[in-house]
Order: structure tokens, then C-alpha cells, then sequence
């Protein structure tokens, strides 16, 4: 990806910010039942960048956007902090960016941010779609409501312009979601996402479910899509391998925290934090040399039990005495802006060997390698 | 799909009907010379031969043959005469089903739109105040329809006169397709209506409303939510899927319109087939009976093709078996 930024951009400016989350608690339940899923975190998407969120499942990733973009259902609440939205106004006649606090924002704004400026796509695509409904529907229904003034033929081409994009014949349009295959609907729902040209696309764990190939072709496909239109992208997964060659930066999320942030590259060849270690050890590499698959021993811990000290210390192979009593903050590392969440690197001589490789060539990560080239525009 | 279904049903129409043949000769005793009996001295020929005709007795012919002869009075339309009233069956019936029909079939279908409007409602709303609703529809559900019928005839109709009691019609009208009967045909048709809609309404209600409840825990509905859709159109998504198993029922409750009205019809004086069912038992009216029955069962199979059609129209993947 040509736009993908060197180390030293990774600071970039103020206005530059499509999605700005700060601070942000969410919690599930009320009062002394509550339970900390998303603990004070702060993140930013980038104008036309891909942040990656992963994390292993109830590591609160899902949890922070759909928070953050005012879906979550109850029980869930947000307990504290901002998230403020940028995007081009396209009601004001010189286009002028208007910045609306999510969290404040009235349901007839929400309305009118929704889909126009953030969509999402599920992970699966099959309860995404309304089963009785013909997916020709779903475009003329989002269209019609967000863009009063096309018309019926206009808003039909469209849809099978949409389709035509990801690859799919505008005869599908007719069809029902159950007559699709997998790949089918999840490429009905990215176009279906794109249908307004949105700011920013949020895609939760969007291949999970489909099988290795559809998922390579989905990928690309993506990477194509971003590349033409330059829409901002939150891609949430497991799978930290498939992030490094989409996002430009990654945050690893742990029981409710951001345990580390960095460029794509850095964060894949370099990790600083144990966990993030664990999840690159324990996925297989999608390019590259062979190498034994590890997992992670134990399990994530009890979020409604109070933890003393770093959330992973149990899990962590790493671990001393600090890690059980005190919590680490996120803190920015080194020069290059990456962020990390871990009392190791406090002295620099200490750290072990696993966590303070350099950088490797690119070679290894993939994203700007021949065999992936063709995903790239 | 659907051919399939319609021969499934010709075969069970073809079943119900045989039984409804055999049941009357399967009888102990004689029930032509226990009639006779009993109308000692006021039989006429006529009679014993609508007796004979009903039960094949007497006519001195073979289980097959008096089959073959049943299928062919059935199909020019002949149920045989009624022992009681002297008249055709087909003739009783004409006059009673429609009764019956237009009361509970307006009823039934009144009680199912307003408790699926009102159960999507409560399924989206739920936890707010309209929750207290529930409790009010299952009164009158749980308290017995006679009882309830009654109570209402008497404070509505008897003392507060607010609506016209007894009867389908004013008797200073005369029956006919004009404004005056309909207008009357109308409200004495309110109170009976009344009644059965808040003693069905809870059913529908609570069905929809947890069908409703499941539905918005569905991701299509959070992408409803996530397309920046009206409030309304969002509840249409997650309604147009909760609705499915209550058309599903609704068949089953039109099936049962033709019979189940017997005391409604007792407490309103209404003139239907419930009201027409019980006389032909206390009086041991075979013929009517055996008419009455036949009735029922085409009702019941017609309603269930008819819900299977419209569940067809409404539910794509049921269409899926005939494309694959």
C-alpha cells in the first residue's frame, strides 16, 4: 500500500483524526454489578488509515467500537470518556468537516451520522442481512433513507454498481440472503457499507467465518476498495497476521485494555508486550517461513473480580513481582511513537530476548512482498 | 413445494371425509329404529328415508357400494335431511355458516392484528409502562368466556344499553344487502366482537412480543440500528420476522372459527353453526352432524392451505426446498 506511513508519521496532526476515542470506560451492568469491559482507553483513526484491533475473544475490542459508535445494547453502558467524530459535512454546500461528539450527539444526529459516515460489517453476514428480505432491498433502504432525492432506477443502479465493485453481478440483487454463499453475503454487506461513502468502515471480524481462500480474496479486495476510495477502516480480528498486511497501526486489546499500539510492521516483527508475543506465536503466519505454533496458557482472567496489577500476569511467562501488584499504564516506548502497556521495558537491560527484537525487513511481515502484491493497488 | 402440499391435503380431505362416512355405521345398536323410536308418531316417510340415506340402512346395499353412493350425493352437493328440522343439510348449513364465519372469523382476525400491533409494541418498548398491559390481557384471558360473556351482556347491554343485545340483527329490520341491515348486522356484532377480542388478544400479544424480543437480539436489527434507519423502520425489521410464527397460528385459529364458537353463540343468542352443533347432538340430528363435521374439516384443511400459501409468500426460505 502506497499510503502506508513511515514510523515518524505515525504522530500525525490534529485535524488529520477521523475518529477520536479518549478515555473511554464501558462497562456491562449498573453499579456494584458493573463490569469493566473497556478500561480508560484512547485510540484515534486516521484520515484513510486502517487501524487493526485484536485481542482474543471478550478482550473487549468489539465491545470498544460498537460503544464508541453508540450501538452497544444494554446491558452495556458507557461509564466515561469522549468520542468525537470528523468527517466532510455533505449537507453544507462548501464541505466544510464538522467534528460532533458521539456521546453527546442527539438520536436524529446519530441518525444521520450512521451509515452515511460510519458503517459496519458484521461477522456474519448471514444474520446481518434480514432473512426476508431481498438483498436488493437492503441497498434501496439505506440509499433511499440517507439520499431522499434519488430516484428508483437511480438508486438500482447504484446497488449494481455497488455489487459490480465487489465482484458480484447485479442479478443478485433479487436474490435472497439465504440463496448467497458465504463469500457471496459478506461481499453484499462491504458493498452495502460503501454504498454512502463513508469516512470510516468498521469491520468486525469480517472473515472469521469464511473458509482460507474467500478470505484471501476478501482481503484483497478490501486493500483494492480502500486504495480507490480512501475510506478509514477499524478492522477487528484475532488474527494479527491477516492485520499486519491491511492496518497501518494495530492496537492489542487485553481483559478491557490497550496493552500495545504500533505502526503494523513494528508491532509484527518487534512485539514489545508479552501477550502480543503469545497471539503472534499462537496464529500461523500467512507468508514466510514455518515456525511451531504456541499458545497462550490459561485463559483471559474474571473482569468482574477486582485484579491486582497487570491483568496478564497470571498468563505472562515474563512476569515478577511488580506485575502482581501494580497495573502498568500505556506508555509510549521509544522515538518511533509505539505505545506498550508493560513494567519489562522499565529497564531497558532487563527485557527479554523474545521482546526486544529490531524491526525485521518487510520480507517476513508480508505486506510489501511480491506474493502479495496483487492485493495492492 | 406447494403441489406437494396440495395433494398431502387432498389425501387428508379424502380421509376425513371417509371417516366422517364410516363413524355412523360403526355405531352399536341401530340408530334409524332408536330415531324412529323417539319420533313415535310424528315420523313421516320422508324422514326414515333421510335416516336410511344418512346411515345406508335399509337400503340393503354393501359397505362399497353405499361408499360409492355417498361420494356421489357429496358431490352433487347432497348431505342428506336434517331429522329434526326437516330441511337439507346443505340448506341449514347455508344458513348458519355464514353466521358463524363473519362473527368469529372478524373476531379472530380483529384479536390477531390488534395483539400483534400491540405485542410488537410492547417487544420493543419492553420495561417501559406499556409492560402493564400483560397482566390486564391475561385477566381476561384467564377468566372463563362464559362468565365474562355474561358480565359484559349484563352491564353493557342489559343496564347500561350501550349496545343492542340478543340476536345478530334488530328484528324491525329486514334482512338484505342495504345500509339499515348492515348498520344493525354492525352493532350487534360489536359486543360478541368485543368479547372474543379481549379474551383471545393476550395470546397473540405474548407471542409477539417475545417473538420480538428474540428478533432484536439478531444482528439484522443492529444493522437497522447501524444504517441510521428511522425508528420505525427498524421495528418493521425485527416485526416482519416475529410475525412468521403467529401467521403460523392464526391458521390454526381460522381452522377452528367454523367450531369454536359455541358459547359465544349460547351467551349472545347468535345464530351460527356452535349454536346449530349442540341442538343436532341433544337431538341426535345425524345428517346435521355428519354435515356439521364435514364443514369443520374443510374449514380446517382450507385454513391450514391458505396459511401454507401466505407463509410462502411471507417466509423466502420456506421457497428454497422448490428451487433447490
Amino acid at each position: 500500500m502506497s499510503e502506508r506511513p513511515t514510523t515518524s508519521e505515525a504522530t500525525t496532526l490534529e485535524d488529520d483524526t477521523v475518529l477520536a476515542i479518549e478515555d473511554f470506560c464501558v462497562d456491562y451492568g449498573w453499579g456494584d454489578a458493573a463490569v469493566r469491559a473497556v478500561n480508560h482507553v484512547n485510540l484515534s483513526v486516521r484520515r484513510s488509515r486502517v487501524l487493526g484491533v485484536a485481542g482474543e475473544s471478550g478482550s473487549g475490542k468489539s465491545t470498544l467500537v460498537y460503544a464508541a459508535t453508540r450501538l452497544l445494547r444494554p446491558p452495556g453502558v458507557i461509564s466515561g470518556g469522549h468520542v468525537s467524530l470528523t468527517f466532510d459535512d455533505p449537507t453544507s454546500s462548501d464541505a466544510k468537516r464538522r467534528t460532533v461528539d458521539l456521546l453527546a450527539a442527539t438520536p436524529s444526529e446519530l441518525r444521520a451520522i450512521r451509515w452515511s459516515q460510519v458503517s459496519i460489517v458484521l461477522q456474519s453476514a448471514l444474520n446481518a442481512l434480514n432473512p426476508v428480505l431481498r438483498i436488493g432491498h437492503e441497498f434501496d433502504e439505506v440509499l433511499s433513507t440517507h439520499r431522499p432525492g434519488m430516484k428508483k432506477a437511480q438508486r438500482r443502479e447504484r446497488a449494481a454498481e455497488l455489487l459490480s465493485l465487489v465482484g458480484l453481478n447485479a442479478d443478485r440483487l433479487a436474490r435472497f440472503p439465504h440463496e448467497l454463499s458465504g463469500g457471496q453475503r459478506q461481499r453484499v454487506m462491504i458493498a452495502l457499507a460503501l454504498a454512502l461513502d463513508p469516512q470510516l468502515v468498521i469491520m468486525d471480524e469480517p472473515t472469521t467465518a469464511l473458509d482460507v481462500v474467500t478470505q484471501r480474496e476478501i482481503v484483497n479486495e478490501l486493500a483494492q476498495l480502500r486504495a480507490r476510495f480512501g475510506f478509514s477502516m477499524i478492522f477487528i480480528t484475532h488474527d494479527l497476521s491477516l492485520l499486519v498486511e491491511l492496518a497501518d497501526d494495530i492496537a492489542v486489546m487485553y481483559a478491557g485494555n490497550v496493552v500495545e499500539w504500533a505502526p503494523a510492521n513494528d508491532l509484527y516483527g518487534a512485539p514489545r508486550h508479552p501477550y502480543t508475543l503469545g497471539l503472534l506465536n499462537s496464529s500461523p503466519p500467512l507468508s514466510g517461513e514455518r515456525r511451531e505454533l504456541v499458545g497462550i496458557a490459561g485463559s483471559p482472567p474474571d473482569l468482574s473480580q477486582p485484579i491486582a496489577g497487570c491483568s496478564f500476569h497470571d498468563r505472562c511467562p515474563f512476569a515478577f513481582e511488580k506485575c502482581s501488584s501494580q497495573a502498568p499504564e500505556l506508555r509510549v516506548l521509544d522515538d518511533s511513537g509505539r505505545k506498550v502497556a508493560c513494567w519489562l521495558h522499565d529497564s531497558p537491560a532487563d527485557v527479554p530476548v523474545a521482546l526486544r527484537r529490531r524491526p525485521r525487513d518487510a520480507t517476513r511481515v508480508g505486506a510489501q512482498t511480491p506474493s502479495n502484491a496483487e492485493g495492492v493497488v | 413445494m406447494l403441489l406437494r402440499r396440495l395433494s398431502l391435503y387432498l389425501v387428508t380431505a379424502w380421509v376425513a371425509i371417509t371417516v366422517n362416512f364410516l363413524l355412523p355405521r360403526m355405531m352399536p345398536g341401530n340408530p334409524v329404529q332408536q330415531l324412529i323410536g323417539k319420533l313415535t308418531g310424528q315420523v313421516t316417510v320422508q324422514q326414515v328415508r333421510a335416516i336410511e340415506l344418512a346411515f345406508g340402512i335399509g337400503l340393503h346395499q354393501n359397505l362399497w357400494d353405499q361408499y360409492i353412493g355417498y361420494w356421489h350425493q357429496l358431490l352433487v352437493g347432497n348431505l342428506g335431511v336434517s331429522i329434526t328440522l326437516s330441511t337439507p343439510v346443505s340448506s341449514v348449513l347455508q344458513s348458519a355458516v355464514p353466521w358463524t364465519i363473519g362473527l368469529i372469523g372478524v373476531s379472530t382476525i380483529l384479536s390477531f392484528l390488534v395483539g400483534t400491533v400491540t405485542g410488537t409494541l410492547l417487544g420493543w418498548f419492553r420495561g417501559s409502562r406499556l409492560d402493564s398491559l400483560i397482566p390486564v390481557a391475561t385477566f381476561f384471558q384467564a377468566v372463563p368466556y362464559f362468565f365474562l360473556g355474561t358480565v359484559v351482556l349484563l352491564v353493557f347491554g342489559s343496564n347500561l344499553h350501550w349496545f343492542p343485545v340478543l340476536g345478530a340483527y334488530s328484528q324491525s329490520v329486514t334482512p338484505g344487502w342495504h345500509w339499515d341491515f348492515v348498520f344493525s348486522l354492525v352493532r350487534y356484532g360489536e359486543l360478541p366482537v368485543i368479547t372474543i377480542v379481549l379474551s383471545s388478544v393476550a395470546g397473540w400479544m405474548l407471542g409477539m412480543r417475545n417473538m420480538m424480543i428474540t428478533m432484536i437480539a439478531e444482528d439484522f436489527v443492529l444493522m437497522a440500528v447501524a444504517k441510521g434507519l428511522p425508528r420505525r423502520k427498524v421495528i418493521m425489521h425485527a416485526a416482519r420476522n416475529a410475525v412468521l410464527p403467529s401467521v403460523a397460528n392464526l391458521s390454526l385459529a381460522i381452522g377452528l372459527v367454523v367450531s369454536g364458537a359455541l358459547l359465544v353463540e349460547l351467551v349472545f343468542n347468535y345464530p351460527g353453526v356452535g349454536d346449530l352443533l349442540l341442538q343436532a347432538v341433544l337431538n341426535e340430528d345425524y345428517p346435521l352432524i355428519q354435515g356439521i363435521f364435514l364443514v369443520i374439516t374443510m374449514t380446517v384443511l382450507a385454513a391450514n392451505l391458505l396459511a401454507d400459501v401466505f407463509y410462502f409468500v411471507l417466509d423466502p426460505r420456506t421457497r428454497t426446498e422448490a428451487a433447490v
